[in-house]
C-alpha cells in the first residue's frame, strides 16, 4: 500500500513532465531538452513569489507562478522557436540545450543555487502501519496530475480549439490553409508545457528541497515521454508510472545509489526494442 | 591551365587544396608565426588559457568530423574524453604505464567505444540519435563513478596522473606543454583538413546532406557513419588523455553533461563542417568565460555580487548557441568568409550562385 502511495506520487510528477515534452513534441516535433530546467525555475519562482506574498495568500501565489510559467512559455515560443520555422528539428532541439543551460544559470544568478523548499503543507492523513506516511501533499500530487490530464482530454476531445490544435499537429500547412491559426496554437502549446513544467516543479520541490542538481528531474520527464510515446498523451501516463516504478523498486530493493541510474538504463531499453515507445506511432522515427 | 586567373579552377587538384588562395597562405603562416612566438612574451597565466584552448580545440576539431561533416548528432562527447581520461589514469597510476604506451591504449579505446556508441547511429536520426547518445554519456558515466568510487583511498580526490616524460625529457612546465599541444593539435587539424577533403570526407557530407541519396550512389551508410564516430571518438579520447596528463588529476565530476553541450556549443559557434570553423569555436568558448571574469574583475567593487559572475560564466555557453542558431546559424567561420569575398570580389558585388564549399 505504502509502496503503491509512492509509486503513484512519482508517476504522477514524472507524467506531468511527461505531458509537457509531448505537448511540446505534438504541436511542433520539436524534443524540449530544458523541461526540467523550466520546471525546477518554476518552483523557484513559486518559493519566491510565496515570499513576496509573505504566506498570506497562497492563491495569490499559485495564480502568479501560474501566469507567469504560462506567459513565459508563450514568450520562448514567440522569441526563439517561431524564428526556427523550416529549419530541421533538431536545431529547434539544440536551441532547447542552450536555454536548458541559461536557465540554470539563472537559478545561479537570481537565486545563488541556494538549496530551498516549498512547505505547502505539512499535514498528514495517514501513517501506514510500517511507519510511511500518506502527507497531504501526496493527494494534492496525484489529484493535480489527474485534474491537469482530465483538463487536456477535454480540452483535446471537446473543444474546437483542441481540434484544431491536433489538426496543427497532424499537418500544419493543411491546417493553416483551413484557417487554423497555427501561430496561436504553438504558442499555446509552449505556454500549457511550460506551465505543466511548474506544477510538476512546485509538486516536486514541496516534497524534497529544490538545488540547480534538481533539474535532473527532466530526464525521468523524457524517459517517461519515449517510453510511452513521444507523441501519445496517453502514454505520457503509463510512461510515467512505469519509470517511477522501476526507480522506486530499485532503490528499495536493490539499492538507492542504483535507483539514478535507472531512467537513463529504460531510456536504453526502449531505444533498442521499441523506439517509437509503447502508444507512439513509428512513422514518427523519420520525421525528425 | 588557368594561367592569370586565380579564381578559375580547373582540375580536381585546384579545387581540392586547403588554402587556394595566396592571402590565406600568408595568413596561415603569419599565424604560425604569432602562434610559436607568443609564449615567449606572454606570462604563464595566458599560455595556460592557450594550453586549454589547444586541448579544446582537439576535442571540438573531432566532435566536428562528427557532427559538423556526417551529421549525427552527439551529446556523448563527454564520456569520450572521460573515457581518455580514465583509461590513461588507470594505466599510468596503476600499472606505471609510460606516456607512448598509456595515450596510444586511451585512444584505441576511445575507438572501440565510439564504435559501440556508434552502432544505434545505423537505427536512428536526428533526435532520437542525439537521445540515445545522451543515453550512452549517463551510461559510461555512471560506471567510471562506480570505478572511481572503489579506486582507494583518494577515491573523493581522483586518479593522479604523474608527468608524462618522453625518452627522458619530462613535460611539466606550461611553456613545455604549449609546445607539445601545439603540435598534437595542429596534427588534428591537418588530419581533419585531409579526411574531409578526401573521399571520406565527401562521404560524409553526403550522408548529412542525404543519408537515402548517399546510399543509392554507392556510399557504404553504415560503415561511414561507424568511421565517423569512431575518428570522432578517438580524437575526443586524445584530448581526454592529454587533459588527464596535462591537470594532473582525473574526476568523473570534470565530465559532465554541460561539458558534452561546451563542445556542441564550440562547433555551432564557430560553423559546423568546417576545420576552421572549429577551432576558432574553441578558441571562441574556451577564452569567453574567462573573458566575462575579467569584465567582472573591472566593475566597481558594489557590482560584483558573488554569484553572478559564476552564473554568467556558466549562462554564456547557452546563449551562445541560442545566439549563433538563430543569427549566424552558420557560425564565426561564415562571419569571416563574407569579410573574405567582399575584399575578393571588390570593388564589385558579384556573387557565386552556389558557392563551392570552402575549409
Amino acid at each position: 500500500m505504502e509502496l503503491l502511495v509512492s509509486i503513484l506520487v512519482l508517476g504522477a510528477t514524472n507524467a506531468l513532465l511527461a505531458a509537457g515534452i509531448v505537448i511540446v513534441y505534438k504541436a511542433s516535433r520539436i524534443v524540449n531538452f530544458a523541461h526540467g530546467e523550466l520546471a525546477i525555475v518554476g518552483a523557484y519562482v513559486f518559493y519566491s513569489a510565496g515570499l513576496i506574498t509573505q504566506g498570506q495568500s497562497l492563491l495569490l501565489t499559485i495564480a502568479a507562478t501560474a501566469a507567469i510559467s504560462a506567459l513565459f512559455g508563450v514568450a520562448i515560443y514567440a522569441a526563439l522557436m517561431r524564428r526556427l520555422v523550416g529549419q530541421p528539428t533538431f536545431v529547434a532541439a539544440m536551441v532547447t540545450i542552450g536555454l536548458a543551460i541559461v536557465l540554470k544559470a539563472a537559478i545561479v544568478v537570481f537565486w545563488h543555487s541556494k538549496s530551498v523548499g516549498i512547505n505547502l503543507t505539512r499535514q498528514t492523513l495517514y501513517t501506514f502501519p510500517g511507519g510511511g506516511r500518506l502527507t497531504l501533499v501526496d493527494v494534492i500530487t496525484v489529484s493535480c496530475c489527474i485534474a491537469f490530464f482530465a483538463a487536456l482530454f477535454a480540452f483535446f476531445n471537446h473543444t474546437r480549439l483542441g481540434r484544431q490544435f491536433r489538426g496543427a499537429a497532424e499537418n500544419p500547412l493543411l491546417a493553416s490553409q483551413r484557417q487554423v491559426n497555427v501561430n496561436l496554437i504553438l504558442a499555446l502549446a509552449w505556454g500549457a508545457a511550460v506551465f505543466s513544467a511548474s506544477l510538476a516543479g512546485v509538486l516536486f520541490g514541496s516534497r524534497s528541497m529544490l538545488s540547480p542538481q534538481s533539474t535532473i528531474i527532466g530526464l525521468s520527464g523524457l524517459t517517461a515521454a519515449l517510453v510511452g510515446g513521444l507523441d501519445s498523451l496517453r502514454g505520457a501516463v503509463i510512461g510515467g508510472l512505469l519509470v517511477a516504478a522501476a526507480t522506486y523498486l530499485t532503490a528499495r530493493l536493490i539499492d538507492p545509489a542504483l535507483s539514478e541510474a535507472v531512467p537513463f538504463a529504460i531510456l536504453l531499453i526502449v531505444m533498442t526494442w521499441r523506439p517509437w515507445g509503447i502508444f507512439g506511432t513509428p512513422e514518427e522515427l523519420n520525421r525528425v | 591551365m588557368a594561367a592569370g586567373s586565380p579564381y578559375l579552377r580547373v582540375t580536381y587538384a585546384e579545387t581540392n587544396r586547403i588554402l587556394p588562395e595566396p592571402y590565406q597562405r600568408v595568413l596561415v603562416v603569419a599565424i604560425a608565426v604569432a602562434v610559436l612566438v607568443l609564449p615567449m612574451v606572454s606570462n604563464a597565466y595566458v599560455i595556460y588559457l592557450l594550453n586549454l584552448t589547444f586541448l579544446a580545440v582537439i576535442g571540438a576539431v573531432g566532435l566536428n568530423l562528427l557532427t559538423g561533416y556526417c551529421g549525427q548528432v552527439s551529446l556523448g562527447h563527454a564520456s569520450f574524453l572521460a573515457i581518455g581520461a580514465f583509461v590513461t589514469a588507470i594505466l599510468s597510476n596503476r600499472y606505471g604505464a609510460p606516456v607512448w604506451l598509456a595515450l596510444p591504449a586511451a585512444c584505441l579505446v576511445g575507438a572501440m567505444v565510439g564504435f559501440v556508441v556508434g552502432l544505434p547511429a545505423l537505427r536512428f536520426r536526428g533526435i532520437y540519435l542525439a537521445i540515445t547518445t545522451l543515453a550512452m554519456h549517463y551510461a559510461i558515466i555512471f560506471v567510471l563513478t562506480t570505478y572511481q568510487a572503489n579506486f582507494g583511498s583518494s577515491a573523493t580526490a581522483g586518479i593522479s596522473v604523474p608527468a608524462p616524460a618522453l625518452g627522458g625529457y619530462e613535460i611539466n612546465s606550461g611553456r613545455a606543454w604549449y609546445y607539445a599541444l601545439l603540435l598534437v593539435s595542429a596534427g588534428v587539424v591537418v588530419f581533419s583538413l585531409n579526411v574531409s577533403r578526401g573521399y571520406i570526407g565527401r562521404a560524409w557530407v553526403a550522408i548529412r546532406d542525404r543519408d537515402i541519396a548517399a546510399a543509392s550512389v554507392g556510399i557504404n551508410v553504415a560503415r561511414f557513419k561507424l568511421l565517423a564516430f569512431v575518428c570522432s571518438a578517438t580524437l575526443a579520447a586524445l584530448a581526454g588523455s592529454l587533459g588527464a596528463y596535462f591537470t594532473g588529476v582525473v574526476t568523473v565530476e570534470a565530465y559532465t553533461l554541460e561539458l558534452a553541450i561546451i563542445y556542441l556549443a564550440m562547433i555551432i559557434v564557430g560553423g559546423m563542417g568546417s576545420v576552421a570553423g572549429a577551432v576558432l569555436g574553441a578558441v571562441f568558448m574556451t577564452l569567453l568565460p574567462f573573458g566575462i571574469e575579467r569584465l567582472f574583475e573591472a566593475l566597481p567593487h558594489a557590482w560584483r555580487l558573488g554569484t553572478t559572475s559564476y552564473g554568467l560564466q556558466e549562462a554564456v555557453t547557452g546563449v551562445a548557441i541560442i545566439f549563433f542558431l538563430l543569427f549566424e546559424p552558420k557560425g564565426l567561420i561564415e562571419i569571416y568568409r563574407r569579410t573574405a569575398e567582399y575584399f575578393e570580389r571588390w570593388p564589385f558585388r558579384y556573387r557565386e550562385l552556389q558557392p563551392a564549399e570552402r575549409r
